[in-house]
């Protein structure tokens, strides 16, 4: 046997066609089978190839190679707590990724790849450095925003939380989530089981639905293998501002009706954030340093700053296998430098797995992974404040990047930042925070897995697995001395100001599990029944430290400090889950399936009262082909169906039903003070909450396997979710944890994917996803129909976001224009804007459709990728486009910058045709004051070429050295081109935090990239 | 032997768990974590977190000081602008931080009848802070604030003159209440050196003097409306006994660890932008105030104030005008043009009155004193002394409190004598109420809210209407406006209040402002 390759084939089922006779090739692809008399036809079958029937015809050699099947979906599929079952057994919607592209279209985070790969998943990157986290949703927004929305992740069997530690608003840097410990060429299979019926089986963590990931361990009767990969790219930051680069720095003068350029230094400071000065006309003008330079455009800040970010990954493979068991190490190292000058990221994992049947009855198998990952300078993105990308957006163009090069620090005392502006602690020169401030995060991770099964009897087994998972993070971060500030020293002028920091964070979850499983045949009917248990046991410990004051200039350490604003340890987080579960699967003939199952969970955290919450799921599966095999071009049809529930204590904190106190560290006057801990109301009472989810589909394979089709429709409702509520502050609390709430999210997913072109030499295949999912707001509170979940801060303060009943959920919201009866805009007497007492709602910031169009074209050993990727339906609310108007950057801001601003509209006092003049700077610092955001809505739909791949397999043209297997060159170029967007001067996936509480609110990041990359793989 | 194999494994697999909940309880407990504190704890955090003002709004509004660069972001009552920044800081600094605090440590101590003492010296406070919050927006939540731990988390605004009734039975019975032989209070940052463990008397005395003080105060504030119960309340808390000398202040000493919170924003960054206004520097001037060089300067370079010494010579002191900016005023003759990196213009002296270990007075004697000449001047009392004495100790007793600002000494006595002679000093009957109003204009320089509110009472001292823009129809700004937060997140309360009150902008009136 043979494969497509001409390597031997192991593995391959040879039956005698008609009987229950067969065997399987061993190791070096041989078969030996014993025939009954007669003619006979051979029957040879493998996973993800083509059947091959061979009629033997007096042979007693047959040979036979056999083809991949490309455009079949895994037959096999790796449910939920690891149970591979056939995919026409299951009645939800599951599908598998194709690994070599996580491989060859690489991304530092793995999951960024999976962008517009999965139908009705949904990944957004945040542009937020290498080492940053992804946005991953599944089928929408399950639950309010500050719930954990993200679906299960399980790898080899231990489940895991993303665990995104995002820029969630004022952490404003983005630390990486769970998959940052993963390696892409570690992995063998991805596999999407998309609701809350694929992940019923996993409880109250997968109501969002779940991947699971399983790492290689190597194959049986391989023998021993290595695989070398290289992988270099290079990403250059993008650009897609066009703002006015007429005006200069300066100020509106309301006598002369124009703007007019700083006069002397403290002006120039003053006005450096400030575009309303005179045109530009090259001549010398002052800046903020005294230093004299042409008052002319600069627009090429953002390219100049920005440098080449590079990535370099390498890994390295050992595998072996015998016929007993198999067995797999790595070890990967990556080098990442951002575009931002002082961020680097560099990342070592090593995975070892191993299977092994140490009987016939008795199976083993295990993996650990282990990774180490240093992110240095993590991009500041989303707050005011030392963010790069927030000052040299917000700059005035007639100023020079390299003034703020050379005029860092401000010769009066040769320690502080030379004042570049008029906003001096939320504008920041980077060139004087870069070499001053440092983010550390260093991060040691083992996942590991141990699974044992027994075969009882040919029909019953027994699985126990038990996972660890125990990372350990330390991270140190500074606030310079003098950053922000004309005074080197605290405020009794004896020590030096700035901040230092220290954070280590040590956490355990363990999860156990064990399986009682049957597997029987009774005539017509088969039966696959798991009855089981689980315990999750979580325990994270912190120590937090800062202090301030420091003796030695520039040593920033806990011991140089003499205030202590911080000193705090403990525990964070403490919980346990414990579970039992029991799954059945019914089948008739092998083409009708039904399941059902049943779990109950246990909460820790939850009122002891009330603390398990008890679910069910039911789902059937028929395979109508089976019937109809007369139909020449239906190679495969089945339709499905599901509903299930699953439970979650998602959003109940640890040890949060009581009030707690703590003492502050420095004492007032030798007098110690006492705080209440809590800013949010605690909340004893709280219960589970249930979200319950119902699908149906269709798959089909038509022509011989040529096209396959996969069709979803879902509902899903969460109910009384565990929820953060803003309240009034006057009650001395900001927010109080409830159960409160219905959410649904419905649509359909789509799945296309056919074999265009299917020749000898060349092929094309084609494969189109797309989802659709819109969101609704069922309840609220009783009596509550609307209520507000984060006012927007971070880099501009306007806006909020709102739930309303009967509304899309994430409502970005702020004032309006007030307008007459015939829509005419309102303004004062003095032509100045009016804004709406209450707050309105411009639109939901969740995208309702996402989709992806991947083309893949083979001629001989070449193949070409090109991959495509949408998503739209949802609201941007930009803060940048709010500065750059009420500091005069943006081309909007040019309307009255002669005479001054009449803005189009109508007098409230009388009705009358607006004639007034206003300052510019004035009318459009109006929009702040007055929250009102009209003009900075916009929709956050885009299309991308997201991918170009092209790989060469020079395997045929190495065949001559002995000992290399394979040989693959790839070069890929990710983000090739922004086909569509709405969104003006900024790239609609610049966003800053992969969390739901920014969701729509666009906050200034470092701009996104286009990365061009070389990979080359060799197998010995 | 196979079935007894797997009945074994069945039963050791549900062993393992167990009972499905058990130490459930312990494990959501924290062990770390304090659940009981002693709530004097708490009171002197409430104590040390009471909001100082702004100089930016208060300071700012009653014209002393003034920020002069139009920048956007930065306008607000210096431009006669509504802007919600300038609006929030008093409540969104004691909602959640001193009456969080107060409304816990009350309830605490209420349950402990040993503590009399520290219980009504946190109602007294508490009374005082709310006290300032009417003050400031008219009505505000009171019976229903700082509640959230019991479940109440939209709490309705309550009437402000219903809510000032409460406050002077408030007062008066936690005044009363105080019991010299009962529990000292170590915690109490004001007071707690003038008592001991063994001998509480000294501090509960100085608390008395300091409840009947604010009663003193809460009744000069119906004077607009209603003499005859502004003249009850008044006469009463006099007759209780009020605060007599210097050592009865109500005030907090700042260090390094825990620095002024008043003068932290002008001392950290844009130094350039903050001057003193002319009406203010003109009064200095025009009456050769002894405590001017403590409390102004000019700078070389309006940018490095914090770092250098400024000129302290009073003719050399000009304030910025009230009605301009740093682009505006160019168009006119008197600009004075720049200085440095700012303007040609005198600021508020950072090394005493602007120093980051500046004190901060809340309720003084010389306070005190001049209201008691108002009312002696108006007949309401007369067991105290004659309006002109009254006046004269008020005025000195601020000149006194300077003593204990750093970089600063006593004003010798002469000189204190000699301001006191001063034609435009001097206590004349005519002009009574103006020469009061305007020394405790003074008198409460490092206290924006309260000038503000005793400016609304009295209309002393007389100034001018910003002119800036017409924002306020000519007038002065009468309350800050609530919390944009409020209208989005207590909406129902906000509306009820909106409309009993009146329109949430800068104009309407407090209830003792008609």
């Amino acid at each position: 046997m043979t494969d497509e390759n001409g390597s031997l084939f192991a593995g391959v089922n040879v039956v005698v066609k008609g009987t229950t006779s067969g065997t399987v090739t061993d190791a070096d692809g041989k078969y030996s089978i014993q025939l009954p008399s007669g003619e006979s036809t051979l029957v040879f079958s493998f996973v993800g190839y083509h059947i091959q029937e061979v009629s033997v015809d007096g042979r007693t050699t047959i040979d036979v190679s056999l083809l991949p099947d490309v455009t079949s979906l895994a037959e096999v599929v790796v449910t939920a707590l690891g149970i591979k079952k056939e995919s026409k057994k299951l009645g939800y919607s599951v599908e598998s990724v194709g690994v070599d592209q996580l491989q060859q279209n690489r991304t530092v985070n793995m999951m960024e790849s999976l962008e517009g790969k999965v139908a009705g998943l949904d990944i957004s990157p945040p542009a937020a450095g290498s080492g940053a986290s992804t946005k991953i949703r599944l089928r929408g927004q399950t639950a309010f925003s500050g719930a954990n929305n993200a679906p299960l992740i399980v790898i080899n069997g231990l489940p895991m939380d993303q665990g995104a530690i995002s820029a969630n608003g004022n952490d404003a840097r983005d630390r990486g989530d769970a998959l940052q410990s993963i390696n892409p060429d570690d992995i063998e299979t991805v596999t999407v089981l998309k609701g809350a019926t694929a992940a019923a089986l996993y409880g109250s963590r997968a109501g969002n639905g779940a991947i699971i990931i399983t790492t290689k361990s190597g194959q049986k009767g391989q023998g021993i293998g290595i695989e070398y990969n290289t992988n270099y790219a290079v990403s250059t930051a993008l650009d897609y501002t066009d703002l006015q680069q007429e005006y200069g720095s300066g100020t509106w003068n309301a006598t002369l009706g124009t703007g007019v350029r700083p006069a002397t230094q403290g002006e120039a400071t003053a006005q450096g954030m400030l575009g309303w000065g005179a045109k530009l006309d090259g001549e010398p003008q002052i800046n903020f340093d005294g230093k004299s330079r042409p008052y002319s455009a600069n627009p090429n800040r953002f390219k100049d700053f920005y440098r080449d970010g590079t990535n370099f990954t390498n890994t390295v493979a050992l595998s072996g296998g015998n016929e007993r068991g198999s067995f797999r190490g790595s070890f990967s190292d990556l080098k990442s430098k951002g575009i931002t000058p002082n961020n680097e990221y560099h990342k070592r994992i090593a995975n070892f797995g191993f299977n092994y049947d140490m009987s016939k009855k008795l199976k083993l198998a295990f993996n650990a992974n282990y990774s180490n990952e240093e992110n240095d300078n993590p991009p500041q993105v989303g707050i005011q404040g030392s963010g790069e990308a927030n000052f040299i957006y917000r700059m005035s163009t007639s100023i020079p990047l390299s003034a703020y090069q050379e005029s860092v620090v401000n010769p009066v005392n040769g320690i502080t930042e030379m004042p570049t502006s008029g906003f001096q602690t939320t504008l920041i020169n980077p060139y004087f925070s870069m070499p001053r401030q440092f983010f550390r995060d260093k991060r040691d991770r083992l996942l590991a897995t141990t699974t044992l099964r027994y075969d009882l009897t040919d029909w019953l087994y027994i699985q126990g697995r038990y996972n660890y998972d125990h990372s350990s993070v330390f991270s140190e971060f500074n606030t310079p001395t003098g950053q922000g500030t004309n005074n080197p020293y605290n405020a009794t002028g004896v020590e030096f100001n700035g901040v230092y920091t220290t954070n280590t964070n040590d956490r355990t979850d363990i999860n156990a599990d064990f399986m009682l499983g049957v597997n029987k045949e009774i005539k017509d009917f088969s039966i696959d029944a798991t009855l089981g248990g689980n315990t999750l046991r979580q325990e994270y410990r912190f120590t937090n430290q800062a202090v301030t004051d420091f003796i030695a200039f520039g040593v920033y350490s806990l011991g140089n400090g003499v205030t202590t604003t911080t000193n705090n340890a403990g525990i964070d987080w403490r919980a346990r889950v414990n579970s039992l579960y029991a799954a059945a699967e019914l089948g008739y003939k092998g083409f009708a399936f039904i399941n059902l199952t049943e779990r109950t969970d246990w909460f820790s955290t939850l009122n002891p009262n009330n603390n398990s919450q008890n679910y069910a799921s039911i789902s059937g599966s028929f395979v109508f082909s089976e019937l109809l095999q007369d139909l020449p071009w239906l190679s495969y049809g089945k339709i499905r169906g599901a509903w299930a529930q699953a439970g979650s204590s998602n959003g109940a904190g640890y040890a949060e039903g009581n009030l707690t106190y703590n003492v502050l560290p420095t004492a007032f006057n030798g007098q110690k003070l006492g705080n209440i801990v809590p800013v949010n109301a605690p909340n004893p009472n709280l219960q589970p909450f249930l979200v319950t989810e119902k699908e149906i589909g269709l798959e089909m394979k038509l022509f011989n396997n040529r096209v396959s089709l996969d069709v979803a429709a879902y509902n899903k409702v969460a109910d009384d979710q565990i929820l953060t509520v803003a309240i009034s502050n006057a009650s001395g609390y900001t927010g109080t944890k409830q159960n409160l709430g219905k959410l649904q999210n419905r649509g359909f997913e789509i799945l296309v994917e056919g074999a265009v072109v299917q020749q000898d030499a060349f092929k094309w295949i084609s494969s189109f996803n797309f989802g659709h999912n819109e969101t609704e707001v069922l309840a609220l509170a009783p009596g509550i129909t609307r209520f507000t979940q984060t006012t927007f801060g971070g880099n501009e303060f306007i806006g909020q976001l709102v739930y309303e009943v009967g509304q899309p959920i994430n409502q970005l919201s702020a004032k309006t224009y007030q307008r007459d009866d015939e829509g005419n805009i309102l303004l004062q007497d003095n032509g100045r804007l009016l804004a709406t007492p209450n707050f309105v709602n411009f639109g939901s910031g969740l995208p309702t459709y996402t989709g992806g169009w991947t083309n893949t074209f083979t001629y001989k050993k070449l193949s070409l990728l090109v991959q495509f990727d949408f998503k739209g339906g949802g609201k941007i609310l930009s803060s940048s486009a709010l500065n750059w108007l009420r500091q005069g950057h943006s081309k909007e801001s040019l309307v009255g910058r002669e005479g001054g601003v009449v803005f189009d509209g109508v007098r409230a006092s009388d009705g009358g045709a607006n004639t007034t003049a206003v300052n510019p700077q004035t009318f459009y610092t109006d929009y702040r004051s007055l929250q009102i955001a009209d003009p900075f809505i916009f929709k956050n739909d885009f299309a991308k070429l997201r991918n170009i791949t092209l790989t060469y397999d020079f395997t045929s043209l190495v065949s001559k050295v002995e000992f290399i297997k394979r040989l693959t060159l790839t070069a890929a170029c990710r983000n090739v081109a922004l086909l569509y967007k709405d969104l003006p001067n900024l790239d609609p996936e610049a966003f800053a935090s992969s969390g739901d509480n920014r969701v729509g609110y666009e906050g200034i990041t470092q701009p996104t990239t286009r990365s061009y990359s070389l990979n080359l793989n060799v197998r010995f | 032997m196979k079935s007894r194999k797997y009945l074994i494994l069945l039963c050791a697999a549900f062993f393992t768990l167990g009972g499905c909940d058990q130490n459930f309880e312990e494990i959501n407990t924290n062990p770390y974590a304090i659940e009981t504190l002693d709530p004097a704890l708490l009171f002197a955090n409430a104590q040390r977190q009471s909001h100082p003002g702004n100089w930016e709004v208060e300071q700012t509004i009653v014209q002393q000081f003034v920020n002069a660069y139009n920048l956007g972001a930065t306008a607000g009552p210096n431009f006669n602008e509504d802007t919600d920044n300038f609006n929030v800081p008093r409540w969104n600094n004691l909602y959640p931080n001193s009456i969080k605090l107060l409304v816990q440590a009350i309830d605490l101590t209420e349950e402990q009848p040993t503590r009399v003492n520290l219980l009504s010296m946190m109602r007294i406070w508490k009374a005082y802070l709310y006290m300032t919050l009417v003050d400031t927006y008219g009505y505000v939540p009171y019976s229903e604030a700082g509640k959230g731990a019991a479940g109440d988390f939209f709490p309705a605004y309550d009437d402000d003159a219903t809510i000032y009734d409460d406050l002077y039975n408030e007062i008066k019975s936690a005044t009363d209440a105080l019991n010299p032989t009962g529990d000292y209070v170590s915690a109490d940052l004001f007071y707690k050196s003038a008592g001991t463990a063994a001998n509480p008397a000294g501090q509960v005395a100085k608390w008395k003097k300091l409840g009947n003080s604010l009663l003193l105060r809460l009744g000069m504030r119906y004077s607009k409306i209603n003499a005859t119960l502004a003249e009850d309340i008044v006469s009463e808390a006099v007759s209780r006994g009020v605060m007599e000398t210097n050592a009865d202040n109500a005030y907090l000493v700042w260090s390094s660890a825990y620095p002024n919170q008043l003068n932290a924003g002008p001392r950290a960054i844009n130094t350039y932008y903050y001057y003193v206004a002319e009406p203010f520097v003109e009064q200095l001037k025009a009456t050769d105030d002894p405590r001017a060089k403590y409390m102004i300067g000019k700078y070389a370079d309006p940018g490095a104030a914090t770092t250098t010494s400024p000129d302290v010579t009073l003719a050399n002191q000009f304030g910025f005008p009230v009605g301009y900016d740093s682009e505006t005023i160019k168009a006119e003759a008197f600009n004075r043009g720049t200085q440095g990196s700012g303007l040609n213009y005198s600021q508020i002296n950072f090394n005493v009155l602007g120093s980051a270990t500046a004190p901060l007075f809340y309720v003084t004697n010389s306070q005190t004193k001049l209201l008691m000449a108002e009312a002696t001047q108006r007949g309401w009392i007369n067991s105290q002394g004659t309006a002109q004495e009254l006046y004269e100790a008020g005025v000195k007793a601020s000149m006194d409190e300077w003593a204990l600002y750093p970089n600063a000494t006593a004003i010798p006595l002469a000189d204190q004598d000699t301001y006191l002679a001063h034609v435009d000093v001097a206590f004349n009957a005519t002009d009574a109420l103006e020469l009061i109003n305007t020394q405790y204009w003074l008198s409460s320089i490092g206290n924006g809210g309260e000038s503000f509110a005793n400016f609304r009472r009295s209309g002393f001292p007389t100034l001018s209407p910003n002119s800036y823009n017409n924002n306020l129809g000519g007038g002065f700004m009468r309350r800050l406006a609530y919390p944009n937060t409020e209208a989005g997140q207590n909406q129902a309360n906000y509306e009820a209040a909106v409309s009993a009150f009146g329109p949430d902008n800068l104009t309407t009136r407090v209830f003792w402002d008609q």
